[in-house]
Formats: structure tokens, C-alpha cells, sequence
């Protein structure tokens, strides 16, 4: 039980709380509903197993599923996610991020931002995707990645914001 | 066998991936299914008192429109009883609570509903204690909701009328022209009204209802208006569009209806087609 795992549950509960009872219930022009908890997932330490990261990633899907009746699209989502974010931590840090010990929430904006929106449309994109079930409405599907997808940038930018350590350099 | 073993170390992530993913698949395929009895649904104990909760504050913030839709509904109603005073056998209350009335309504409050999916599910705050099951019809002050899908004790998942699996028997008001009554996707507010003989007479503004053949919804139910009517299948058939009374986007108080004579229906429906 140490610190950063402590962090990693707390951040867990108040992250799924606060998509529950506040960003669920925004309706933004209709449809329009932040996804916060994924940031959950973006700020999970890079030094943990990957997979009990896939296996986390999974169960706060379906968490999310039971309540939103989307069956598996929101685990397949975030699953998809997990998988694939050595690779855009790769792309976004540097062939050696893993040697650098780098920790996600003291690195540098710019590069978190890039990092953030790369998460946000896998996720997504699977995500809507899975959820219109439709291959005649991609173009459907594209415009709510993009718009939802938006609006979960600028409110996790936000939270990004506002938990981010003050830059010592 | 130490190479199958080191391929399995050495892709053991991807593996684990497929597995979940095959899994979340499955799920996910099954919630577009009609009547597939699915693992994750939101009519758990948990799950259910979350979102009561959840609605129980976010309720505050519609009271005074809810109320307002509640009391003109009331109004309607007592219009209609007036209107059969006369024919009533007896005191008005011998006769809602006697158990010769074909249907009994159970009134509900939605703690979840969406529809920007394709497959779109309401959840209502009553279950099987309270009577509710599976194949029950849903109605709003101003026209249909859904039907019962998966009922749990103290909750109950709908399948709201924006739900693609869905297909609902419909009338023309007036005429005797039926059509099966589907959502396109997309508009929250409009359902096409499909099969419609091409010999039938559709005027726009027409105000479309449940038909007699339904057995989970009363008949003459509000559905909605015609919006605009187009021949498909060579000019062979009615495609009409259809704006609903409800704003599905804006649901509070539901009733639950309970058809007494459904089983006895059912019956003579299948006698009907072995035929």
C-alpha cells in the first residue's frame, strides 16, 4: 500500500463520481457528455505491469457500462486504450520513455496536451464506433468522436490543469 | 511444447487484449440485441440507487415544468371522466379499483435515459415488487415511451421507443390503416411509420396512435403527428415521418401498464397463424 497506489484509487473513485453525478448529466446541446474518467487511464503510472493495466482499464469500462447500458462499448474503449498507450507514449515522449522515468502529470504541457488528445480519440473512436453499431452512419459516428471528443479535451485539459504540480525547472 | 509456451510469454499482452476485447464484443453485440437477456444492464442494486440518487438531485432542477405537465395531464384526464360520468356504473372509485378493468398503469420516475445511440435504454424506478415485468408497455403524459425489458427487484430497464430494435404496431387515427412504427437513428424526435399500403389515405398532421393489435400497449394511445410521407419499394408502399407528442429528451414521470388479458391474447394470436 504505498502512496501512488493510494493516488491511483483515489483518483479512480472521485474520477468515476464525478462522470457519474456531474458530467452525465451535462447534455450539452442534447448529446453532448464529457468523458472525464478516461483520464484516469492517461494518468495511470507508466512503471505498473501491463497487464493489470489492461485488466483495470477493463473493469472501470464495464463499470461504466452498467450504468450507461452500452454492454461492452465502453470497456472495449477503454481497453483498446490501454493497450495501445506504450505506443502513443512512445510517439509522444520518445523511443526511451521508459528509461526515463518520467512522470506523466510533471511533464511538460505541450507534450501531455498531444499525449491527452491522442488517448481521447482512440478511445472515443471506439467507443462511438461501437456504440451506433451502424457502418452506414460513419459519418455519424466521426461527428459525435469529434464534437464529444472536443468537449472531453477542453473539460480534461481542465482537470489536467488543475491537478498538474507547479513547473520546477 | 517450450515453443508454444515461449510464444505465449512473449505475446501474453496481446492475448490478454483479445481475450478482454472478444469479451467487451460480445457484450456489446448482445445489448443490440432484441430480447437477448444481457450480463451488464443497469437495473442493479447498486447501479439502480446510484442513479436514483443521481436523479433525485437533478430532479430540483425540473420540478416546476414536471408539475406543470403532471397537472395539465390531470386536467385531460378528469375531461375524459366527465365526459363518462354518465355511462359509469357506478361511484368513480369502485370502478378504478376493481379488478374487472382490463388494464392496470403503475406510475414510475425515470432515473436514466438516453438517445443519441443507436440502441437507447430508459431506467425506471420500479421493479418486480411493484409488479413490473418484462413485455410491459411505458407511456408518458403525452404519448409512448417503450417497453419493459429486463426487470430486476426494485428497478426496471426499458427499451425506449429510440431503440432500433424496436417495432411497435401503429394506426393512423380514424382510419384502420396500421403500419409498423421503427426509429431511423438520429433524430430523437421523429420515428418512421413503415408498410403502409400505398392505397391509404395520409394526410399531413394526422395524428398517429397504437393500433388494436398490440398486446402490450393499449389501443389509442398518442404517438404522434405526420410530418411528411414518401413512396418506397417502386411507389409500392407509405414511408411516413412521424413527430412524436414526446420529447423523448425530457422524461419524468412515466406509467407502467399491465395488460390483464395479454396471456389470453397471445393465444389466440399464435391459434391465428398456425393456421
Amino acid at each position: 500500500m504505498n502512496s501512488s497506489f493510494l493516488n491511483n484509487l483515489l483518483r479512480f473513485v472521485v474520477l468515476l463520481l464525478a462522470q457519474l453525478f456531474l458530467f452525465d448529466q451535462i447534455n450539452f446541446m442534447g448529446y453532448i457528455n464529457p468523458m472525464v474518467y478516461l483520464l484516469f487511464l492517461v494518468l495511470y503510472p507508466l512503471e505498473n505491469k501491463p497487464a493489470y493495466f489492461m485488466l483495470v482499464a477493463f473493469f472501470l469500462g464495464l463499470i461504466m457500462d452498467t450504468f450507461q447500458d452500452t454492454g461492452g462499448a465502453h470497456a472495449a474503449a477503454c481497453l483498446t486504450l490501454a493497450f495501445t498507450r506504450p505506443f502513443w507514449l512512445r510517439l509522444v515522449f520518445g523511443e526511451g520513455y521508459a528509461m526515463k522515468n518520467i512522470k506523466l502529470l510533471r511533464s511538460p504541457l505541450d507534450r501531455l496536451l498531444l499525449f491527452l488528445i491522442l488517448c481521447v480519440n482512440v478511445h472515443h473512436l471506439v467507443f462511438f464506433g461501437l456504440v451506433i453499431f451502424n457502418n452506414q452512419q460513419i459519418i455519424y459516428t466521426m461527428k459525435l468522436t469529434l464534437v464529444v471528443g472536443l468537449a472531453s479535451l477542453v473539460v480534461n485539459s481542465l482537470f489536467l490543469l488543475l491537478f498538474k504540480p507547479k513547473f520546477k525547472s | 511444447m517450450q515453443q508454444i509456451l515461449n510464444f505465449l510469454i512473449k505475446y501474453r499482452n496481446l492475448l490478454l487484449y483479445l481475450f478482454l476485447l472478444v469479451i467487451a464484443l460480445v457484450f456489446t453485440v448482445q445489448s443490440h440485441n432484441y430480447h437477448r437477456n444481457t450480463f451488464i444492464h443497469s437495473t442493479g442494486r447498486i447501479t439502480g440507487s446510484f442513479m436514483d440518487t443521481r436523479s433525485g438531485i437533478y430532479d430540483y432542477f425540473d420540478l416546476q415544468d414536471q408539475n406543470q405537465r403532471l397537472s395539465e395531464e390531470n386536467a385531460r384526464l378528469r375531461m375524459r371522466l366527465l365526459e363518462l360520468a354518465d355511462s359509469l356504473p357506478g361511484p368513480e372509485q369502485t370502478t378504478y379499483f376493481s379488478d374487472s378493468l382490463p388494464y392496470t398503469i403503475q406510475p414510475a420516475r425515470v432515473i436514466k435515459n438516453d438517445y443519441y445511440k443507436t440502441d437507447n435504454y430508459i431506467t425506471i424506478d420500479i421493479g418486480m415488487e411493484q409488479g413490473v415485468e418484462p413485455d410491459m408497455g411505458v407511456i408518458a403524459p403525452t404519448g409512448i415511451v417503450g417497453i419493459v425489458d429486463i426487470a430486476s427487484d426494485r428497478y426496471a430497464r426499458v427499451i425506449s421507443i429510440l431503440n432500433s430494435q424496436m417495432s411497435l404496431n401503429a394506426q393512423i387515427k380514424g382510419t384502420s390503416t396500421i403500419g409498423s412504427l421503427k426509429w431511423e437513428g438520429k433524430d430523437p424526435y421523429v420515428m418512421s411509420l413503415q408498410d403502409v399500403p400505398r392505397l391509404a389515405q395520409v394526410k399531413k398532421g394526422d395524428t398517429i396512435i397504437t393500433g388494436r393489435q398490440s398486446t402490450t400497449f393499449p389501443p389509442d394511445i398518442l404517438i404522434g403527428t405526420v410530418k411528411d410521407a414518401r413512396l418506397v419499394e417502386n411507389g409500392s408502399r407509405y414511408q411516413i415521418d412521424v413527430a412524436l407528442f414526446n420529447d423523448m429528451t425530457d422524461l419524468g414521470y412515466v406509467s407502467v401498464i399491465k395488460n390483464r388479458d395479454k396471456a389470453a391474447r397471445q393465444v389466440i394470436d399464435t391459434l391465428g397463424t398456425n393456421e
